[in-house]
């Protein structure tokens, strides 16, 4: 199945809006039912229970506390591999998915990724893009993405699994909007949307 | 008008047979009394479920087990590795050509639908079972996946490695140069593309079995959802290697099958393994969802027919290509239900000189597709008739007359086809008559051509079909691929006190044996229904048994009811005529009494002989005491119900919606043993036919993920979505067995989605709409009428 959209947040620069979809600390907050998002060297011999255990009980700070160039250095790089947990309710159902993510393409303004998500009885697979552009009043984010689901899931049908698509792409992006409003409010004291502006 | 029901006490044996007495089953099944399988408790019980695979083809590289197996209340849990059976499922008609591929009961290496069992779970409650399903791990390689037959032939993905390009088996039926012949000679020819989709049965009760296993005698007693037990046990006894002699099958009441329980399907078998494994009772109940994923679908054809004519409008000719899709594996009977039980019905009720059909089953990631009421029949009634109503188009004839001028003609039967069939008897003008009378035909016609003035679109549809039933004989089923025989087995025994039970071989499981039975032996007996019980579905009681499917109980097993009855009629005479001291030759039978002629004081009640028989105080000397006798009848030929429906219907050509104004089904089933229950049949199957022309189609994404998954997706048909029928019959007798029955459990089904599309058709015949595929849903129908332009 194939979904896509367009979000727009008003008031930030295509940079700021980047630098936080670059950063795998932001994404995973952002991202309802993500448990971790880890970089892994091989996305074969992806060990999920020791990934759980392994994950430290806070995140580092996001923008605005964080500083831009330490953002920056922990953001995705093409080719660079990523496992995730995604509990998500589906209907009468929640799977946890063990997910693999590879970022494809990740080069401003156009990122894509593609990933594998297992679950007991269900599974999908995606392949997802996006592009920035500046609009009159901040940014457009345009996104699609391409699913295939298998099992359980898949069994419940589009019309149940298009609102949780719906829901969860919704929830990410107002959630790295609410992110970026504190960025903006941030920048009135410390100059930080110039800083984000000059590093790229 | 539908008709009413009568009380059986209040009619003499005599008029029995023939009347429309209230089912004698009803009250255990509409009180709750009724048992099903789930209903099925045993001491120390576990429950099993079956993991099955998400991805519809992928090969198969680990399967840990392990949390599952660690977990509170899971028993056992078990994978192909550890199947030490044989484990496949058999098929049980080959031909030709078929390959014979594995059908392992667990798939060990690669999985072919979506829902193939890959492991299944022994836990002390279903829901234990149902959680521990979750923590198998299966980690899969998915392979591209093919669910059109036409796709999976041209270079599809192979499925099976012994089946290449998927061709599971090419077969034809009549005579291809007279054929071409037809058609280089033709005046006329037309030709249509038509689809007849995949369905999923959907019996109210999902399928289900509890086995219990006793180590010290090596007996399993096995209860299950089962339309023949005796098939399943010798088919299961050679899948989990068990003696037939130490397994036990019987039915319990069976809520409906349609066909789907006619199969041998793996989770059946695999709960009779596990409990033999286990060495505790085990109970299995199908999730609907697994009903959706995993019972036998029907139909699954895509076809190409063509028709010649002479300048008339005679049919000269007809050519039939179909690629059938037959699923991931070999189901039970699969391999004849797109051969003999289509190919063999082409020539309809026409007179069709020359006949050739070509059919190539492919193998699909879908499930297996096996009989579903009708099985094959309707698929072919479908192009036939969706072929001569367009064919009557082209000639500009009117659909009635065209069909007419076509029909055999009463006087020609027995009528041999050119596709192996020799109709037994028909008179089909008699039932196009009464259909026409019914629907006032010609006042019809005058008010579509003014509503479609008015812009309102009604059109009438045609369905002539014909049927075969009681597949038989032996013999010739033999010749043809059958792995078994075709007749049907009945024992029938008198109790001392004159009482009687009957045994039979086949298996209703919502048809009504047991009132129609028990109508059939209170008419040869002459005994009141009160005295008589019928016994189905148990291999523990019953001799031997073909079962209950493609219509054929009243036919073969009615026919084996009578002549056990007829055989124990005949020894109560030698012991009536010994005790009333006359001559066997003097002795008349009638109303259950046993007289000598000429001398109606000297009598004796067949009860009383039955009594006299086990008392054994006074037999003749060459007769064995007690008073029992079992037969097996097979028939000589098939049976040919035939009939006319026709419906009457009003487009909107801006909705897409469909309207039935009439719905009119004339039925000839030959005698009629209880006409209540045939009138129920054809409503019954006209729903399920109006389900397939309107509501129903399993669908599955590129992938072979089923997206019509539930009953929220997949519409079973409604009372809100069913017609009002209009219903009559008329009785041509089938000449070659003793009740002069034929058949009418799948008559609606086959009649009606033909009905049904010829009418939309013919109503948006304005809008040069030739053909629209089933179901015909709104959106469709708004299709066809807009790719024309949408102009009337």
């Amino acid at each position: 199945m194939e979904f896509e959209g367009t979000f727009t947040i008003e008031e930030v620069s295509p940079e700021e809006v980047w630098l936080s979809l670059s950063d795998p600390y932001m994404i995973k907050q952002s991202l309802p039912g993500c448990q971790f998002l880890t970089e892994v060297e091989d996305p074969d011999d992806v060990d999920f229970e020791e990934l759980r255990e392994a994950e430290p009980d806070e995140d580092p700070p996001l923008l605005p506390e964080a500083d831009p160039d330490e953002v920056a250095a922990r953001g995705f790089d093409e080719g660079s591999h990523y496992a995730a947990l995604l509990e998500l309710k589906v209907g009468a159902v929640k799977p946890s998915f063990r997910t693999v993510v590879t970022i494809d393409e990740w080069d401003h303004p156009v990122g894509s990724a593609s990933g594998e998500g297992d679950a007991s009885g269900s599974s999908f697979e995606m392949d997802s893009g996006m592009e920035l552009s500046e609009t009159d009043e901040g940014v457009a984010i345009a996104w699609h993405a391409e699913a295939d689901v298998f099992g359980r899931i898949a069994q419940m049908g589009q019309r149940v699994i298009n609102p949780v698509a719906d829901r969860v792409v919704s929830r990410f992006f107002s959630n790295i909007e609410d992110q970026l409003t504190e960025v903006a409010e941030e920048d009135e004291s410390s100059g930080l949307r110039d800083r984000i502006k000059g590093m790229f | 008008m539908s008709i009413e029901t009568e009380d059986p006490s209040e009619i003499d044996p005599a008029e029995i047979l023939g009347s429309a007495i209230e089912r004698r089953e009803d009250p255990a099944l509409i009180t709750g009394d009724a048992e099903y399988t789930d209903d099925i408790q045993i001491p120390r019980m576990t429950h099993m479920a079956v993991k099955r695979s998400q991805h519809a083809h992928a090969r198969i590289e680990d399967v840990d087990t392990s949390e599952a197996e660690a977990m509170d209340g899971v028993v056992d849990v078990f994978t192909a590795e550890d199947i030490d059976v044989p484990g496949s499922l058999p098929v049980g008609w080959l031909l030709e050509t078929l390959e014979q591929v594995d059908h392992p009961i667990l798939a060990g290496e690669k999985v072919r639908y979506q829902g193939d069992g890959v492991a299944i779970v022994v836990a002390e409650d279903r829901y234990t079972a149902q959680d521990a399903l979750d923590a198998i791990d299966v980690e899969y390689e998915r392979l591209d996946a093919v669910t059109d037959p036409s796709d999976a032939l041209n270079g599809g993905p192979e499925i099976h490695d012994d089946a290449a390009d998927n061709v599971a088996f090419e077969w034809e039926i009549g005579n291809a140069d007279e054929t071409e012949e037809a058609f280089e000679e033709a005046a006329h020819t037309v030709d249509l593309e038509v689809e007849n989709q995949l369905l999923i049965p959907n019996a109210m009760e999902p399928r289900a079995a509890v086995a219990d296993y006793n180590p010290s005698d090596n007996q399993i007693d096995l209860a299950m959802t089962t339309q023949n037990p005796h098939v399943h046990r010798l088919l299961m006894a050679g899948v989990i290697d068990h003696p037939e002699n130490k397994l036990s099958i019987r039915a319990p009441d069976v809520g409906g099958g349609f066909g789907s329980k006619i199969h041998h399907y793996a989770d059946e078998a695999l709960t009779a393994w596990a409990a033999k494994q286990v060495e505790r009772p085990v109970k299995w109940v199908a999730t609907r969802s697994e009903t959706y994923q995993t019972d036998a679908l029907g139909r699954g054809h895509e076809t190409h027919g063509q028709v010649a004519m002479d300048e008339d409008g005679n049919i000269t000719g007809l050519k039939v290509d179909t690629k059938a899709n037959l699923g991931a594996y070999l189901s039970t009977f699969a391999p004849s239900i797109p051969t003999y039980l289509y190919g063999t019905l082409l020539s309809g009720q026409y007179e069709i000189p020359a006949i050739h059909c070509e059919v190539t089953g492919a193998f699909t990631n879908v499930p297996p597709v096996d009989a579903y009421r009708g099985a094959g029949r309707p698929e072919a009634s479908y192009i036939v008739e969706r072929l001569v109503k367009h064919a009557a188009e082209h000639m500009d004839m009117d659909p009635a007359e065209f069909r007419r001028q076509n029909f055999v003609p009463g006087d020609a039967f027995p009528y041999e086809t050119p596709v192996a069939m020799v109709y037994d008897s028909g008179d089909y003008e008699k039932t196009l008559d009464r259909a026409l009378e019914m629907l006032d035909y010609e006042e019809f016609r005058e008010r579509q051509e003014a509503a479609r003035e008015e812009g309102r679109y009604l059109g009438v549809g045609f369905s002539a079909y014909i049927e075969a039933c009681g597949i038989a004989p032996s013999e010739l089923v033999g010749q043809l691929g059958a792995q078994a025989g075709l007749w049907e087995s009945s024992l029938v025994r008198f109790q001392p006190s004159g009482t009687v039970t009957a045994y039979l071989g086949t298996s209703g499981h919502g048809q009504g044996h047991d009132t129609t039975y028990s109508q059939i032996l209170a008419s040869e007996l002459g005994l009141d229904i009160e005295d008589i019980d019928i016994v189905e579905g148990d291999t523990d009681e019953i001799p031997q048994g073909m079962g209950t499917y493609g219509s054929r109980s009243a036919a073969v097993g009615g026919s084996a009811l009578v002549q056990s009855a007829r055989k124990v009629v005949e020894k109560a005479k030698k012991i009536a005529a010994h005790q009333l001291e006359a001559s066997e030759d003097d002795i008349e039978f009638e109303d259950g009494e046993f007289r000598v002629a000429g001398a109606p004081d000297r009598s004796m009640h067949i009860q009383d002989v039955a009594g006299a028989a086990y008392l054994a105080h006074d037999m003749p000397d060459d007769v064995e005491p007690g008073l029992e006798a079992s037969s097996f009848y097979d028939p000589e030929n098939f049976v040919f119900p035939f009939g006319m429906h026709a419906a009457i219907v009003e487009v909107d050509p801006d909705t897409g919606e469909i309207d039935f104004e009439t719905y009119v089904a004339v039925d000839d089933v030959g005698n009629q043993i209880n006409p209540k229950i045939v009138e129920g049949q054809i409503h019954g199957g006209v729903a399920q036919g109006v389900g397939q022309a309107l509501y129903e189609g399993a669908e599955y994404d590129e992938n072979g993920q089923l997206l019509t998954g539930s009953m929220q997706d997949y519409t079973v048909p409604k009372a809100m979505h069913v017609p009002e029928m209009e219903t009559d019959s008329t009785v041509t007798e089938s000449p070659h067995n003793p009740l002069g029955v034929k058949g009418v459990g799948e008559a609606g089904t086959i009649a009606a989605p033909q009905a049904i599309v010829n009418a939309v058709v013919d109503a948006l015949e304005p809008f040069g709409v030739e053909n629209i595929e089933m179901p015909l849903k709104e959106e469709r129908v708004w299709r066809a009428i807009h790719e024309n332009g949408g102009d009337a």
